[in-house]
């Protein structure tokens, strides 16, 4: 054994240190080192890039799924909790029918309208001086309006003055109508801020205010150019025009209910979101009495506050994060049962390799972490990518979807754990037959 | 007599043949000393190679002892076999056996890898050892960009980069022709005057003469054990010359 030593210090082709130690007396641990493992397993992947990219395609698709899915998810929440939360806490919501849910802009009544102008007018007879303002109203979509030579489709509401303070609707240019407008059924206008950029284009809002424009023919004077604001929900409050509600009636849309007048909504503000409770209280008693009706079920209106419409939206959105992340998640276990399926083809592949490993000193273990890295490797690295790859197709769609782009690190962090449990998972097994190969068998392997 | 490498004490091995157990072999015992170098005759089906894997610790016999160095390695697990095989035993194949993505100096750094060494370590081994077998120059190359002659110079290397105390060579010179395998033989003189413990099977009664002991196997049994005359080929100073003399 010594003459090979002596043998082996032959004079070297490679730069050599100084303090060369000879073979017999450098350490050696005994084990292979993770590192030497990752180099094993990172080469068989790159021997094999496409095989190896198409596998990994599955938990890409999977990974990138739930973090896209999610982004979007979360991004149209809280932009319907924007909307939400934009009209403030405080606010009631009285319309037609046993219920549902949307924010209170987006409510027409389904099926018959049983509210009228009388309801409302009885809620302002309250002089209840928690109420700091009535508005209801009724709204007409898709209106052709037009100002000179131009003309743009708007949302026509007709309603009370209150409406500035109980939709947060405040005007940037000129003012409201006031109530003895609605009394005498004036032909004012109150235009959004993209109604009066469409209609008088690079015109100063201030001078907007004092024009006219025309409504099926009718001629309105613009009393106010309204602020720009937050899209609420699915509709556009920058293109609404909001007129006195008696002129809504005499001149857009009139319906009846028992000969009076209805109103798709009544929108009540309190003073105190302290007291909305109590209020809710006081004018569902009120609306009974007045509709005569007596048992809930009969009711044929509903009131809402903020509070608990956006509890029912919240879930709903929960719901469907939930259940679509849960498609993305089988999509990533179906990611994982590709990696397995490649994995054992190439345990088999490579019985031999693994024989000849075996045959110059691998231990199963050494074997069992080779392989198994390797899946962990494609399934992690899958996961990066896919976690890239859906940030993107997140950051694209919530602005197309012109919602809010929510990062949620949560589920980033769970889809990438999830991608390596996948590997680790999925690869143990064809690992474990890959260790538990027998070496002689595995070397006469063809 | 130099030291005692191996003894093999009435070895059996019998592999299940659906319901028939067959007898592979049926009690083989030898001594192996240090710096022999030994040829394993027989025909086909008379247990070499499966003697050889025994051998080699890739497998147990069914009944018997191993002795390897005093050590009885004869009923381990396959964790302790392996540590075994990469301390004590270099197998050069019939079929070469390179890992085919691993350059030439990759290949001769596996075993070195699965010890444990540092990187460093094993590189200098690794070129060490290429240069023994002169083919330092082409430690770039994959397998399959070199002769079947030069791949089995390359599995020499890498049998003996741990420093073994054993070389198996099961037909090391059977996918070679003639002038390629007197060269391997050439190499294997080499080393056994350096001191390795060489065991050699084969069919070719030219390689067996150029060896000092023959053993010879028939149907799982010893047939004959025998020293005798070594007779050393043609081309092996020259070989010895080319590879190692003219570097020393
Ligand atoms: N895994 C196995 N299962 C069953 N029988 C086996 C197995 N391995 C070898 N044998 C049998 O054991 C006997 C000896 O085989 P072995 O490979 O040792 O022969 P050999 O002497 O190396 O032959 P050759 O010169 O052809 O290589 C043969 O009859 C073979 O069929
Ligand atoms: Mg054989």
């Amino acid at each position: 054994m010594s003459d090979l030593a002596q043998s082996s210090k032959l004079p070297a082709v490679h730069e050599d240190d100084f303090d060369v130690i000879p073979f017999e007396e450098a350490p050696y641990s005994g084990r292979l080192s993770i590192f030497e493992i990752l180099k094993i397993a990172w080469r068989s992947i790159r021997a094999n890039m496409l095989r190896s990219i198409l596998t990994a395609l599955g938990v890409i698709i999977g990974v990138a799924a739930v973090v896209a899915l999610v982004s979007v998810g979360n991004g149209v929440r809280q932009n319907v909790t924007d909307s939400f939360s934009s009209f403030g806490t405080n606010l009631l919501t009285i319309s037609s029918g046993q219920g549902g849910f949307g924010p209170p802009g987006l409510v027409r009544g389904g099926g018959s309208q049983t509210l009228t102008i009388e309801d409302a007018e009885a809620i302002v007879a309250l002089a209840d001086d928690r109420i700091e303002g009535v508005a209801p109203a009724n709204q007409s979509n898709n209106q052709q309006v037009k100002a000179d030579a131009n003309n743009t489709t708007a949302t026509i509401v007709g309603t009370w003055p209150d409406y500035e303070k109980v939709q947060n609707a405040a005007t940037q240019a000129g003012s409201y109508f006031g109530s003895t407008d609605v009394e005498t059924r004036k032909r004012y206008a109150v235009v959004g801020s993209e109604v009066a950029s469409d209609l008088f284009p690079d015109v100063d809002p201030q001078a907007v205010v004092g024009q006219k424009l025309k409504i099926a023919n009718v001629s309105y004077d613009i009393l106010g150019v309204l602020e720009e604001q937050a899209s609420a929900g699915f509709n556009n409050p920058n293109t609404n025009i909001i007129i006195p509600l008696s002129t809504f009636i005499q001149r857009i849309e009139r319906n009846d209910y028992e000969g009076k007048p209805t109103v798709s909504t009544i929108a009540v503000k309190v003073e105190d979101p302290r007291d909305v409770e109590g209020v809710e209280a006081d004018l569902t008693t009120l609306m009974a009495n007045l509709h005569e009706k007596v048992s809930e079920d009969d009711y044929d209106f509903n009131i809402r506050n903020q509070a608990n419409q956006l509890e029912s939206v919240t879930a709903v959105f929960s719901t469907l994060t939930t259940f679509l992340g849960a498609i993305a998640g089988i999509s990533l276990l179906v990611g994982g049962i590709g990696i397995m399926n490649i994995m054992l083809v190439s345990v088999t592949e490579r019985t031999r390799e693994i024989g000849v490993r075996k045959a110059l000193g691998a231990k199963p273990r050494d074997i069992l972490s080779q392989f198994l890295l390797e899946a962990i490797l494609l399934s992690c690295v899958g996961g990066l990518i896919g976690i890239l790859i859906g940030i993107a197709i997140g950051y694209f769609s919530t602005d197309a979807l012109s919602v809010p782009f929510v990062l949620s690190i949560p589920s980033m962090v769970l889809a990438f754990a999830f991608s390596a449990a996948v590997g680790i998972f999925f690869g143990f097994y064809p690992a474990q037959r890959a260790a538990k190969l027998d070496p002689v068998d595995s070397l006469r392997y063809e | 007599m130099s030291e005692l490498i191996l003894s093999l004490k009435d070895i059996k091995k019998a592999y299940q043949m659906g319901e028939e157990k067959f007898l592979a072999l049926k009690g083989v015992s030898f001594n192996l000393y240090q710096g022999e170098m030994v040829a394993l005759m027989g025909p086909s089906g008379s247990g070499k190679s499966t003697l050889m894997n025994i051998l080699g610790i890739l497998d147990n016999p069914t009944e018997g002892d191993y002795l390897l160095r005093g050590e009885n390695v004869s009923k381990l697990d396959e964790f302790d076999r392996a540590e075994i095989r990469n301390a004590y035993i270099g197998f050069v194949f019939q079929s070469f056996h390179l890992l085919p993505r691993l350059n030439l100096l990759e290949n001769v750094e596996v075993p070195l890898t699965y010890a444990g060494y540092a990187p460093k370590v094993r590189r200098d081994r690794a070129f060490d050892m290429l240069e023994k077998v002169g083919l330092v120059d082409k430690w770039r190359n994959l397998p399959s960009q070199i002769s079947g002659g030069q791949k089995q110079r390359v599995a020499v290397a890498r049998a003996l980069a741990m420093n073994p105390a054993l070389l198996l060579a099961d037909e090391p010179t059977g996918n070679l022709d003639t002038q390629t395998g007197d060269e391997i033989m050439g190499l294997f003189h080499v080393l056994n005057d350096e001191g390795v413990t060489v065991l050699i099977v084969t069919h070719e009664p030219e390689i067996a003469e150029q060896t000092k002991r023959s053993i010879r196997l028939r149907d799982g049994l010893l047939e004959s054990d025998q020293k005798h005359e070594q007779r050393r080929p043609h081309v092996a100073s020259q070989v010895s010359t080319h590879y190692i003399g003219s570097s020393q």
